[in-house]
């Protein structure tokens, strides 16, 4: 009978786990022990089966089922409130007004620091300050590019009346989730701008705040915004704009 | 077996959104996933559903992994425990029937590693699961002692006890069916 101390030595050697001191000890066991030579051939027969085994394929198709399943994070870009909307508040604003104008002083940048988080390193955008003294003038722009995606977005004011301009173009398809809960503005309308038939804004659906475009190919829309704040101050806020590859 | 610096910079992306680094993750895990869960259900349609299973879960609960472990650790972690829950639910566990799986070897040799791979996966069936476990990771994953104590969590003194006594019950399974 081997001890426990030869079986584990003869054990952590088939596994390649032995040291030298232990490999030296286990030399001179086997060297006087018949018995323990047999156990570690026995032993080594085994493994040597199970080892032979080939890896098993997973069924065709399971990777991509996989991969089409998961849900990643979206990648996320934010407009801040505080610069252009507080910008462009009626008058009955007030504070809100005066801070924006304090903060409309200037060119907005999007850099990767600033621009939220390290979820939007693969953007890059500029938010301008806009002139006020034509119509449908330039609010902010943001420019988009990911794998498979890119695009624009931009903010346009006429008479009154605010516009998110989208120009995407996914290869894949692209969820992109526009939510306005803390801006004191709610959607007032949708336009599909441009697109062919294969080309097309595949789905459209609003709750509550937030509003779901599954847009796939070169697309352009617009989302029209209205005032909701019912003659009260804006909050300082956001509108997130989350964007999905299906 | 693993690169951890590749693996958390992809897993990093992943975190970012990155659907390619995600479809670099799928394409480097899917198949040792799917041989462990093979290995322990014994069949390959359950270990398809777990393979799936592990990796909506892994990246359901991306925002809990820790970067001081190693990716692969955590990804076996899920995969053992989601076959050992799924065993425990009492889900079928059939004979091995390697023709339902993906094989490149001619017919004769197909044959006779089939049989003597359904020998070999009859003999981990009759082990407990605790000490089957051991046995796949170290032969089937190719795992060390130490990450095999990783992925159980167990300390490397148990890896090596449980590992050493599944190999004396295998070595008895097999002689009792006349496998050597």
């Amino acid at each position: 009978m081997i001890s426990e101390r030869t079986l584990e030595l003869i054990n952590a050697d088939i596994d390649g786990e032995l040291d030298p001191a232990g490999q030296a000890e286990l030399e001179a066991v086997l060297e006087s022990s018949s018995e323990a030579r047999a156990t570690k051939a026995e032993l080594l027969k085994l493994t040597s089966l199970m080892d032979s085994l080939p890896a098993q394929h997973p069924p065709a198709g399971l990777e991509s089922q996989i991969v089409n399943k998961i849900k990643l994070p979206s990648k996320k870009a934010s407009f801040f409130n505080s610069g252009w909307f507080a910008t462009f508040q009626p008058a009955t604003a007030g504070m809100a007004f005066a801070a924006g104008l304090l903060l409309a002083v200037g060119v907005y940048e999007m850099s990767s620091d600033r621009s939220v988080s390290d979820q939007t390193a693969s953007m890059v955008g500029t938010m301008i300050a806009g002139h006020s003294d034509s119509p449908g003038f330039l609010k902010n722009d943001m420019i988009l590019q990911g794998d498979g995606f890119s695009g624009t977005i931009s903010l346009r004011e006429n008479a009154g009346v605010y516009m998110l301009n989208f120009d995407l173009d996914s290869k894949t398809g692209t969820e992109v989730e526009v939510g306005l809960d803390e801006t004191g503005y709610a959607f007032g309308g949708f336009a599909e701008i441009q697109g062919s038939a294969d080309q097309v804004v595949e789905s459209v659906s609003m709750s509550g705040g937030t509003l779901r475009v599954v847009n796939r190919g070169h697309q352009q829309f617009a989302v029209f915004l209205r005032d909701n704040r019912a003659g009260k101050p804006a909050q300082a806020g956001t509108i997130s704009i989350d964007f999905d590859q299906l | 077996m693993s690169n951890n610096g590749r693996d958390q910079a992809l897993i990093e992306r992943c975190q970012r959104g990155d659907r390619p680094a995600l479809e670099e993750v799928v394409r480097l895990y899917e198949k040792p996933v799917f041989n462990a869960a093979y290995r322990i259900m014994g069949n390959p349609d359950d270990a398809a559903d777990i393979t799936q299973a592990v990796f909506m879960k892994a990246f359901e609960r991306l925002g809990q992994y820790d970067p001081k472990y190693k990716f692969f650790s955590w990804i076996y972690r899920i995969a053992v425990n989601e076959s050992i829950n799924q065993l425990k639910r009492g889900k079928k566990q059939q004979p091995l029937d390697d023709t339902e799986v993906a094989d490149t070897r001619g017919p004769e040799a197909t044959a006779q590693a089939g049989d003597l791979s359904r020998e070999i996966q009859d003999g981990l069936m009759e082990l407990k699961e605790d000490y089957r476990t051991v046995v796949v990771l170290r032969h089937f994953s190719e795992c060390s002692y130490r990450q095999i104590g990783e992925i159980l969590q167990i300390p490397e003194k148990t890896v090596k006890s449980r590992l050493y006594s599944a190999r004396q019950m295998m070595k008895e399974s097999l002689e009792a069916r006349g496998v050597y």
